[in-house]
Formats: C-alpha cells, structure tokens, sequence
C-alpha cells in the first residue's frame, strides 16, 4: 500500500463510506483557516494585503509564513502567535468525523495507529523506489517539483502515493502534457491529468474560470508543463546537468516519448483526484 | 500618465493573457500581442513598441533568434526575456545577444508591476 492521506485509508478499509468522508472534508473547509486567513480575523493583516499575499504564494516559491514576515504586517513574535493558534484550532479528518458522527474517538485512534505504521513503511518504500529508478536525481526534481507547483495551482493538498517505472501508457481518460528536454542528456517529463484536475490548475494558474476541455486549459497547462521544466532545468543546473527545454505540447494519444527508454511513473494524489507525473530518461 | 507601449511575444495564450491582466489600469498599454516570433517581428517593425516582453522558447523561431531578428530592425529596440527557464546560461546568452533584461516566470501582479516600472528607469 503507498502513501495516502488518512482519510483515503479509512475509505480503503471500509471504515467509512464516500459521504462520510465528503462530510468531514466539508467540515474542515468550515473550520479550518490558512495563516493569512487567520491573520485577518485576528485583525493582522488587512484583507487587501491578504489577497496581494495569497496570489503571491499561489505564484512563488515562497512559504506563507515567509510571506507574511516579508509583507512587513506580522512580526516574528504574531506569526509564532498564529501558529500557535492554527495549530489549536486545526480540525483534523479524524476530528471532524467524529464530529459527524461516523466514528468514534477510539476508532479514530485505533485506526490512526494503523495509518501511522503504514505511512512510515510507505515512506521508506517510496525512498527505495526513488533510489531504485533509472535516473533518481532527474526522477526527484521532476516529482518534486510538480508536487510543488500543482500545490500552488490548485490550492489544495497533494501528495506523492507510489513511484514505479512502466511502458508510458497514457491511462484514458487523461491527457498528457509534455515537454521534452535537451542537452546533456535527453528527458521529457509530462503530467498526465483528467480534465477535472486539468480544468483546476489552469484556473489557478491563470487566475479567472475556464471552461473543462477548452484550448484555454490546454495551454495553460501546457505552460505550466514549461515552468515545471524550466525550473528543473535550473536546479538540475546547479548539479552540472545543463539542459534546455523544447516547447511544451499536449496529446490525448498514447505517445511515447521518442525512444526514451524508461518512464518513471508517479502516482500523485491532487484533492480526491489521481494524476501521474511521469519522467521518460 | 506616460503611457509604455509594450508588446508581448509568448506561445501561450495564458501568458498573454496574464500579462494583459496584470498591466490593465497601469500606465502600460499593450499595443500588440504575438504568439509566433516571425509575427512578432514583423509586427515590432509596424507598432515600434517601447518595451518587448519576449518568451524564449517558443515552436519556429525561438526567442533568442526573434531578439536577432528585432534588433537588427532596431539595435536600440528594448526587449526583455521572460522566460520560466533560469538558467545561468540561458540568461547568459539573452544579455549577451542583447536583451535588456530577464525575469524568469512565473511572477504575481505585484512583482511584474515593480518590474516594469524598475524597467522604464533605464528604457
């Protein structure tokens, strides 16, 4: 079993149903308040400053809570006060289906324990998986990076679950967006998503709704294929590595990617959706 | 207010249309936008923009070869690369070829205003 979040195991496990969990992602949403959220309630920040603070981590490198300190509204001493208090006030899944009534505390915890073991082993299987693969170092900054970016683009969690190498298939009902690298060596990396997750990261990404399937979120995707490769090609840079990317393009077919040999497949949890990162060296 | 007038030169509509977006209501105005850079040439050669914002890799014509192109129309022509590759020698070539300057994708409406804004200093 690889990497997931808790609430995927508990479904897996037949612990709770789909409403069930629904419920309680519903419940966090209601609760749960970012740190800039939460600054602003506490009368921190200004909502303006919020929003010029939220499109700003939605597009940089930067953390929130560097963020915050960089905006020049909260000192070290608030911030350490709000995290303090997110941390007191977070709504859990566990939490937030006993709050629904659909375990209780002591299933919660029982199965947490579980989870817990489980998550360790997946974690150390996900590192051998890395060290396994045809190119780790290439493989790492590809998956890396991609988590890192689609966090920002479609505002929610994503989490790496399983790391293996396959023919490159594109699974149906996904659309594959590439970009091919050159140089030192030759690499394409692609994102493999359905038009829902698709739809999500091209609205984030450009900031104003998008119609599902449209020209729209095939380019912007497709440029955010771009950024994804342009910054491996800078950090891969720093390792010695020079290489330089091809424009990015899309395809609904099973395209292999040249004669790549190898395909390095991740399998990203994006939400409630599944997506593949995949990298062919 | 001094109007800039600018042209931008991307593959991705998105950019474009981001790009727009961010210098709405400033004292940028966007007199033409290319997504090819054999367009963009000819189109710079019409509009003589004050400021180009030149995607770097682009299908065709890349960006590198778009600046030679536009440059050799105007060897004072002011164009910038905006490119999501950071390369040292990526960058290295563009100044080296004749950009002005680079900003390295993606940016918010904030740091792309102070940019332009730090780049009407020296245009």
């Amino acid at each position: 079993m690889g990497s997931m979040f808790f609430g995927q195991y508990l479904l897996s496990k037949g612990a709770i149903n789909r409403e069930a969990l629904i419920d309680a992602i519903e419940r966090q949403r209601n609760t749960n308040l970012s740190l800039v959220e939460l600054a602003v309630r506490e009368g921190c920040l200004e909502p303006q400053r919020a929003d010029a603070i939220l499109t700003r981590y939605r597009t940089s490198d930067a953390g929130l809570e560097e963020l915050c300190l960089e905006y020049g509204e909260i000192d070290h001493e608030k911030l350490n006060e709000l995290c303090r208090i997110q941390r007191s006030d977070w709504l859990r899944i566990g939490a937030a289906l006993v709050a629904g009534e659909h375990l209780t505390r002591d299933q919660v915890e029982e199965h947490l324990a579980a989870f817990h073991e489980l998550q360790r082993e997946a974690d150390q299987q996900l590192e051998a998986d890395f060290r396994a693969c045809s190119d780790p170092e290439t493989a790492r900054t590809f998956v890396e990076l991609s988590i890192f970016h689609l966090k920002r683009f479609t505002n929610g969690p994503v989490k790496l679950q399983a790391l293996t190498e396959d023919g490159g298939g594109l699974s149906s009902g996904r659309r594959r967006y590439a970009q091919k690298l050159v140089g030192d060596r030759e690499i394409c990396c692609a994102l493999d998503l359905p038009s829902q997750v698709a739809t999500v990261v091209a609205q984030g990404f450009i900031g104003i709704p998008v119609e599902d399937d449209s020209e729209v979120v095939i380019d912007a995707v497709c440029e955010c294929v771009n950024i994804i490769g342009g910054h491996a090609c800078t950090r891969l840079e720093a390792n010695g590595v020079r290489l330089r990317p091809e424009p990015p393009f899309s395809t609904e077919s099973d395209e292999r990617a040249g004669d790549l040999a190898s395909s390095i497949r991740a399998c990203v949890m994006a939400g409630e959706h599944e997506l593949d990162v995949r990298v062919f060296v | 207010m001094a109007r800039w007038r600018v042209m931008t030169v991307d593959d991705s509509a998105a950019i474009l249309t981001i790009i727009a977006a961010y210098l709405e209501d400033s004292e940028f105005e966007v007199v033409a936008a290319e997504r090819d850079g054999i367009m963009a040439v000819e189109r710079f050669a019409q509009e003589r923009p004050d400021i180009v914002l030149l995607d770097l890799i682009m299908p065709g014509q890349s960006g590198v070869e778009t600046l030679g192109r536009i440059l050799a129309i105007d060897p004072d022509a002011f164009v910038v690369i905006v490119s999501s590759l950071g390369t040292e020698d990526a960058v290295h070539e563009c100044l080296t070829s004749g950009a002005r300057s680079f900003l390295q994708k993606p940016f918010t409406r904030d740091d792309f205003i102070d940019f332009m804004r730090d780049l009407t200093q020296v245009a």
